[in-house]
């Protein structure tokens, strides 16, 4: 992106973290939009086949968490972990079979979620120990002050297409455009922690279900709109957030793939454009050629 | 039909939340110091702005919890609104009062007492709670009713009309409105509306606390989610506040798809929930 920032004056932080487990209860169900029990996969442990690029619908999961989730056992550094890690950092495998193995950290959803080359997601698993480069709290864009961003690490920035316009907006490429009656579970909470379900994307179930987005991919950037992110996540007409999705199928009713957020601001300070390109699949594939 | 059942749970009176940092931030970026989020509340009825008051989900009465979180989870999940309660230990006991709905985020159970009983309450305080509406039949073929005490739609002026609900509702909120509580389980927690303090025109009528709402394209049998043609309706529990997709919270009452219902949008004449009410339907199940 082509814009002015303060990304010089931001510091890393190396933060530890663990890959955590998948976590159930002993009554094991839980239930869809037309009240059918399900048992499936998703949350936590070590996620295969799901990378940035793919679809995120479609799958026989639960909030579908792409690679690796990752928490602190401590509570207080769990949320320093949860909070200061952004979307694009980078992240190294510290121990198993899998140490010295490269990531980068694609959004939030109560853990911290990585994406990585699947061979090397195969040799990881829980418990093993992780280390996050974490740096982008704090970023800036200095010349649109009115938009607030966050959990956007300065290499992200550089990826997405776009920037400062003629008329002094700021342009940026998406994927799609969600409408307000989308949001799901996530609202009210936070914006440096989880992410925000959207809902209208239960692929295979009713129409009267479909909000027209179950062609989202996970690492698409989307633009939500009437939404305000700057200091949680809330229904305000006239507001956009700018999100990326971190998290894919959901069969829990009132959730659905998931943007963790990076820009929120007035509607009138953005230009989007829609662009099928939109997505953090590049910074995979600069992961693997790497490894090549 | 089967009969309903019964059960007498406990809850004790909670002391409101303050984090260890004392500020929250408001959907503007100010900070604040959350008041009346939980606990003992004074000075605010049944009837009173939900819009108003530089108040954090405050609720008009006393919240009652569990310190054991399974337990918790049932106190919520099966207080319904207008069941009984009665005050068991400290200054209050003995007095009785009625739940008036509940809250998702800590667990609480709202109970409204009259305001010389709520103010002899002590946090810490034990309430027995006589639960019971979990279950009830259908209303009408297609509609479910959830979270209602035995006598409570009566008394809110809902009535059956061949194969539709008739509802007196103070406005009607698309739901692109509602914001924490989408995606929760709806015997647990209250559904937010994301509506501006002070109120504006633009976003609808004013609310009062014990208002009844409807809110279009929503289901809510079981989580609350997003479903085209679908219709809720819930009770006004608790008041606004500042932090953003937070509002004054609504207690599901009712869930089917919209051609089941026929809505009188009553706007400045509509007069919700009272305390004579509510503690009338409270009698009516001892």
């Amino acid at each position: 992106m082509k814009v002015a920032s303060n990304a010089r004056g931001l510091i890393t932080q190396i933060l530890a973290g663990e890959v955590w487990p998948a976590l159930g209860d002993r009554h094991a169900f839980r239930v869809d939009p037309d009240g059918t029990p399900f048992v499936l996969p998703g949350m936590g442990g070590v996620t295969l086949g799901v990378h940035c690029g793919d679809p995120a619908t479609g799958h026989a999961g639960d909030h579908v968490e792409p690679g690796l989730s990752v928490r602190h056992a401590d509570s207080a550094a769990n949320y320093a972990l949860q909070y200061l890690s952004c979307i694009g950092n980078r992240l190294v495998v510290a121990s198993g079979p899998a140490a010295g193995a490269e990531g980068f950290v694609i959004g939030q959803h109560a853990y911290v979620l990585v994406d990585m080359p699947e061979d090397r997601l195969r040799q990881v698993t829980t418990g093993d120990q992780v280390t996050v480069h974490a740096r982008g709290q704090g970023l800036v864009l200095t010349d649109h002050p009115e938009i607030r961003v966050k959990n956007c690490s300065p290499r992200l920035l550089d990826l997405i297409a776009g920037g400062t316009a003629a008329d002094g907006r700021l342009e940026v490429h998406v994927a799609a455009h969600v409408p307000p009656e989308a949001i799901g579970a996530g609202a009210g909470m936070v914006s440096e922690y989880a992410n925000t379900d959207l809902m209208g994307a239960y692929a295979g179930l009713g129409e009267d279900l479909s909000l027209g987005l179950e062609s989202l991919r996970i690492g698409d950037l989307v633009a939500l709109e009437d939404q305000d992110h700057r200091y949680g996540r809330g229904y305000r007409p006239g507001w956009m957030t700018i999100g990326v999705i971190s998290t894919g199928s959901c069969q829990l009713f009132g959730h659905g793939p998931g943007p963790s957020t990076i820009m929120s601001g007035p509607r009138e300070a953005f230009h989007t454009v829609v662009d099928p390109d939109a997505n953090l699949a590049p910074l995979g594939d600069e992961l693997s050629a790497a490894m090549a | 039909m089967s009969a309903l059942v019964s059960v007498n749970l406990l809850g004790a009176v909670d002391q409101g939340e303050v984090g260890t940092e004392p500020y929250r931030v408001s959907r503007d970026g100010h900070p604040y110091v959350p008041v009346g989020d939980g606990g003992i509340v004074l000075g605010l009825r049944l009837g009173d702005s939900a819009q108003v008051l530089e108040t954090d989900h405050a609720a008009p009465g006393a919240c009652l919890v569990h310190g054991n979180l399974a337990a918790a989870h049932a106190l919520t999940a099966l207080a319904c609104v207008g069941n009984p309660v009665e005050v068991r230990t400290g200054a209050g006991a003995g007095a009785r009062g009625a739940v008036l709905g509940q809250r998702g985020e800590g667990e609480r159970v709202i109970v409204v007492l009259a305001p010389d009983d709520l103010s002899r309450l002590r946090p810490g305080d034990t309430v027995a709670v006589r639960a019971c509406g979990q279950g009830t039949p259908q209303p009408v073929a297609g509609v479910t009713a959830l979270n209602a005490a035995p006598g409570l739609l009566d008394a809110l002026g809902v009535t059956v009309d061949g194969e539709t609900l008739s509802v007196p509702v103070r406005g009607v909120w698309p739901s692109r409105y509602v914001g924490n509580g989408i995606g929760r389980p709806t015997p647990s927690w209250s559904m937010e509306l994301a509506l501006p303090r002070p109120p504006d025109p633009a976003s609808g009528p004013e609310l009062a606390l014990g208002d009844l709402v409807a809110v279009t394209d929503l289901d809510t049998r079981f989580n609350a989610g997003y479903r085209r043609g679908w219709l809720s309706v819930g009770l006004v529990v608790h008041g606004g506040s500042p932090l953003p997709g937070h509002g004054p919270g609504l207690t599901v009452l009712l869930t089917g798809p919209a051609d089941h219902f026929a809505l009188e949008e009553q706007g400045e004449r509509h007069a919700g929930l009272t305390e004579a009410r509510l503690l009338e339907v409270a009698r009516g199940q001892l």
